[in-house]
């Protein structure tokens, strides 16, 4: 099976200006990434601020052009930024934000906002009852679709942009902190909402989150971010099982699991990760409580550690990979 | 002119809304509005006589002395009423006119360098300030003296004025409205940026926008009187406000009221708007300065 | 702080290369100044003699650095009606008006600051809200009604005061009054509201929660800081010396830089426009320099962390 989203070594900086004279810092945000998407499944991805992963979710969606490498989306190349061509892949691969409400027009009622796409891109048939439909796969009643969103509360907003994004029935959807602004007891509707969509509908899902718990509900596989790359990645049972990486280890372990602790509390001392200030070697070397001499100098590259899986870490056993 | 002035109104249901709570002195000054808009559109039912029609044996006659002249007449016998009605409809046409092409010009620069940004957005901001940095009388006058007169080309020239401050406004919105989320939400379903522009983001900063024509509306009176007062805008036989107080500046030692008559008529027009103005963007948009 | 000063006289520069580009692009659209000048009837050799006197029968672009060129070295051309130099013309002019402006510009700071401080300082009370009227009706008030209506009042009905013409200081009080009530009116307004955001601003309710006296508080903390917008609004007025007095200048008959483009406009005499409007613009933009630099030197932030808003 060939993949839907394909993106090989991208790359993308910003350049900052600081003080008065003005000196150009160049802030590599994500660096050298490679991942794809099957059909149909859900990877997570996971980091902290700064991490790199939404800007990595604006460029699998085109939203930006990577500075390196590229994206394809079907086994074609990504089109321009704002081409027809791109606009017109749109119907096919849609977004869902962290805020809902930001991504309303308050004077537009929600059924009018949720059939929008279909008058963009000129689908035929009747939109108002396909708008119906769509409010009511998402859990909404007619009734909410002659609202505004200032009338609606936060996990019925997400929703509406839930119901939007479907309306083209995509291959694609990319989550990017879907939840995190959502009450805790609204974010497990959503996410199950999520869950139930994608299956009925076969869609594949980037779901990009700083939050392993739903990270872990929602996603096949999973994909950790550290400084704009990919320190682990794998079956996603098998990561929050049994995570290689150190950082993986420590974000599972600092995680609230159900059940017996399998692994020991790893606590992560030192400065929270900085684009702008990015150590030397393996990025992670100064919070690493098992860094080496080596990890200071060079940076470890991603290869397969396991059925399936893969990891960036010097200290993972050459044999253990030899034994993938 | 009919349809300018939908346009020119507050958006229906915010204005509903606020309805009750107006002050009196808007009333009247919408009162006094709505009378002047009404005089314009009805100008040719309701002027007595033709405005330049000369009646020989009733010149220089006060006001309120016949009934046939209840303004009184000119030096040449014609009917000030007459003469100030047909005023009303020219100033307000320029008025209208200049407000609405200052406000399309300005509000497309203002989204055009909010999207294009770089150079565009320099050369927008450039011209801004070049606007702002020449009095508009003396660059409307150098324009009239090389191009010399006419109707449309006042309405033009007077189009130009205040374009900058919808720019600036404009332009602020838009990248705003593109920050926040929704422009980019819409962007990102594949909508063409006309659409997001005409369809999203005009809306949401339309009330900002019409408060500001509003500020423009009465300069843009003062302004064109300004001109017809110097002998530079319209131009003989057409008469407007300014033009009546420049005719009339003539005859103050022997008939002041064909000059008042017409400055009354200013004074409260740009009063009744900038009340009305004013109380809209409290009421709509306090961000305004 | 360079950096910020670079950038303003920068954009200075540019505005004053617009002006020219202005008086040059409209000078030429708007038709054969050949033509023009010397009549639809006139000869062709007279036309040509002429188009080669001016530099008429060059390129465009050639026309335009010319143009430039001459206007940097001062020339700015020969009044087309009474063959002098433009220059002189205005110049001798300027005198006279600023006997005007001036008096006014004085007139509208000593009215109109106090009278706004005041009123922001009493906000509510009978005065603030008569500012709150006058300056409305300052503005409404064109100032050709109003200097129309001081006339019937104090010249014609009252006989108090001449009419029009400079002979003597008392022709000079209406038209200093006619330009300096509708200023002062604007300006007690702005000075009102600058006051009135800088008084609701937090660092305000620490320092008199400090235990500070109101007064002090005032005169350390508020003032200073609502001068900052009110500069903005003093330089516009400075800039405007020279353009502010057209129309009042042109109803009392005063013989000013305003009165003569009027004159000139209606003439279609173009060199003496476009030195009036060059002349306006070199001031509107010395003020502006003059502002922007002023902010630098009373607005801290500016001074350190000019990137931030540029």
């Amino acid at each position: 099976m060939s993949a839907l989203l394909t993106l090989d070594t991208v790359a993308r900086e910003y350049v900052t200006r600081k003080g008065l004279l003005g000196h150009r810092r160049v802030v590599r945000a994500v660096d050298g990434v490679s991942l794809q998407v099957m059909p149909g499944e859900t990877l997570g991805i996971v980091g902290e601020s700064g991490s790199g992963k939404s800007t990595m979710g604006r460029m699998a969606l085109g939203l930006e052009r990577p500075d390196e490498g590229s994206v394809s989306f079907d086994g074609a190349p990504m089109p321009l930024l704002g081409s027809a061509a791109w606009r017109g892949l749109r119907k096919r691969m849609q977004m869902v934000f962290q805020d809902p409400l930001a991504a309303l027009d308050r004077r537009w009622t929600v059924l009018d906002q949720i059939i929008e796409p279909l008058t963009i891109h000129g689908i035929p048939g009747d939109a108002r009852a396909a708008g119906l439909e769509a409010l009511a796969a998402v859990g909404l009643s007619r009734d909410h679709g002659a609202r505004y969103p200032h009338e609606l509360s936060g996990g019925q907003r997400q929703r509406v942009i839930i119901a939007r994004a479907l309306i083209t029935n995509p291959d694609l959807l990319v989550c990017d902190e879907p939840v995190s602004a959502l009450d805790v007891s609204i974010q497990a509707q959503v996410v199950n909402l999520l869950i139930d969509l994608q299956k009925t509908r076969g869609l594949a899902m980037m779901f990009i989150s700083h939050d392993l718990r739903v990270v872990r509900q929602i996603s096949s596989r999973v994909a950790v971010m550290y400084l704009g790359r990919i320190v682990e990645e794998g079956p996603a049972a098998q990561v929050f099982h049994d995570p290689q990486h150190p950082y993986s280890r420590a974000l599972v372990s600092a995680a609230p699991t159900p059940g017996p602790r399998r692994i020991e509390q790893v606590i992560l001392t030192g400065e929270p990760p900085n684009p702008a200030a990015r150590p030397s070697g393996c990025a992670f070397h100064p919070r690493c409580p098992v860094a080496t001499a080596r990890c200071r100098t060079e940076v470890p590259a991603l290869v397969p550690a396991g059925p399936g899986r893969r990891a960036a870490c010097h200290l993972i056993e050459p044999a253990a990979k030899v034994a993938a | 002119m009919t349809d300018i002035y939908p346009t020119a109104a507050a958006p229906a249901p915010a204005r509903k809304r606020l309805l009750p709570q107006m002050p009196w002195y808007v009333a009247l000054g919408m009162g006094w509005i709505g009378t002047m808009i009404l005089v314009a559109l009805l100008s040719e039912l309701i002027t007595p006589f033709s405005f330049t029609a000369m009646d020989l044996k009733y010149r220089l006659v006060g006001p309120f002395q016949t009934l046939t002249h209840p303004l009184g007449t000119d030096e040449l016998g014609r009917d000030v009423l007459s003469r100030l009605i047909v005023s009303i409809r020219v100033s307000l046409l320029i008025a209208f006119g200049a407000t609405i092409i200052s406000a399309v010009l300005g509000t497309t620069l203002g989204f055009l360098a909010a999207h294009f940004r770089g150079l565009v957005e320099q050369a927008v901001l450039m011209l801004a300030d070049f606007q702002a940095a020449l009095p508009f009388l003396i660059l409307a006058l150098s324009v009239l003296a090389f191009f010399g007169n006419s109707l449309p080309l006042l309405i033009g020239l007077m189009g130009l004025y205040g374009w900058e401050r919808y720019a600036r406004i404009a332009r602020g919105l838009a990248i705003s409205a593109s920050a926040q989320g929704y422009a980019t939400a819409i962007t990102q379903l594949g909508a063409q940026p006309t659409r997001v522009y005409l369809r999203h983001i005009l809306p949401n900063i339309a009330s900002t926008l019409i408060v500001s024509m509003t500020l423009v509306f009465p300069e843009v009176i003062l302004l064109e009187s300004g001109l017809s007062f110097l002998g530079l805008g319209v131009q003989p036989p057409m008469t407007s406000l300014g033009n009546m107080v420049g005719y009339g500046r003539e005859y103050i030692t022997r008939a002041a009221w064909i000059m008042l008559a017409p400055s009354t008529v200013i004074v409260l027009t740009t009063l009744a708007v900038s009340l009305v103005g004013d109380w809209l963007r409290d009421k709509l948009d306090p961000t305004l300065g | 702080m360079i950096r910020y000063i670079l950038t303003r006289l920068f954009r200075a520069m540019i505005t004053i290369a617009l002006v020219v580009t202005f008086a040059f692009v409209v000078l030429r659209l708007s038709g054969d100044p050949a033509v023009i000048i010397l009549g639809p009837e006139a000869p062709p050799d007279a036309i040509a003699a002429f188009r080669k006197a001016w530099g008429l029968d060059q390129p465009v672009w050639v026309q335009y650095l010319d143009y430039f060129a001459a206007i940097f070295r001062g020339d700015l051309g020969i009044s087309m009606r009474d063959g002098r130099p433009a220059i002189d013309l205005v110049m001798e002019r300027i005198p006279a008006t600023l006997a005007l402006t001036l008096p006014a510009l004085m007139l509208k700071l000593a009215l109109g600051v106090p009278a706004g401080v005041y009123a922001a300082l009493h906000q509510g009370t009978a005065f603030d809200r008569s500012v709150m009227i006058g300056a409305v009706f300052g503005f409404a008030i064109p100032s050709f009604v109003l200097a129309l209506v001081l006339v019937l009042i104090f010249a014609v009905t009252l006989g108090w005061l001449p009419s029009g013409g400079r002979d003597t200081i008392w022709h000079a009080i209406l038209p200093v009054l006619t330009l300096g009530a509708g200023g002062a009116a604007a300006l007690a307004r702005f000075t009102r509201s600058a006051m009135l955001e800088v008084l609701g601003r937090p660092y305000i309710r620490t320092a008199s929660a400090k235990g500070l006296p109101w007064a002090a508080v005032v005169r350390g903390h508020a003032l200073p800081n609502a001068a900052i917008p009110t500069v903005t609004l003093i330089g516009f007025l400075v800039g405007s010396l020279i353009a502010g007095a057209v129309v009042v200048e042109s109803v009392f008959s005063w013989p000013g830089v305003g009165r003569l483009l009027v004159v000139a406009v209606a003439n279609r005499d173009l060199a003496v426009v476009q030195c009036i409007l060059l002349l306006v613009a070199a001031t509107m933009v010395t003020s502006n320099l003059i502002v922007d630099f002023l902010y630098g030197a009373l607005d801290p932030r500016l001074r350190h962390g000019a990137t931030a808003g540029a």
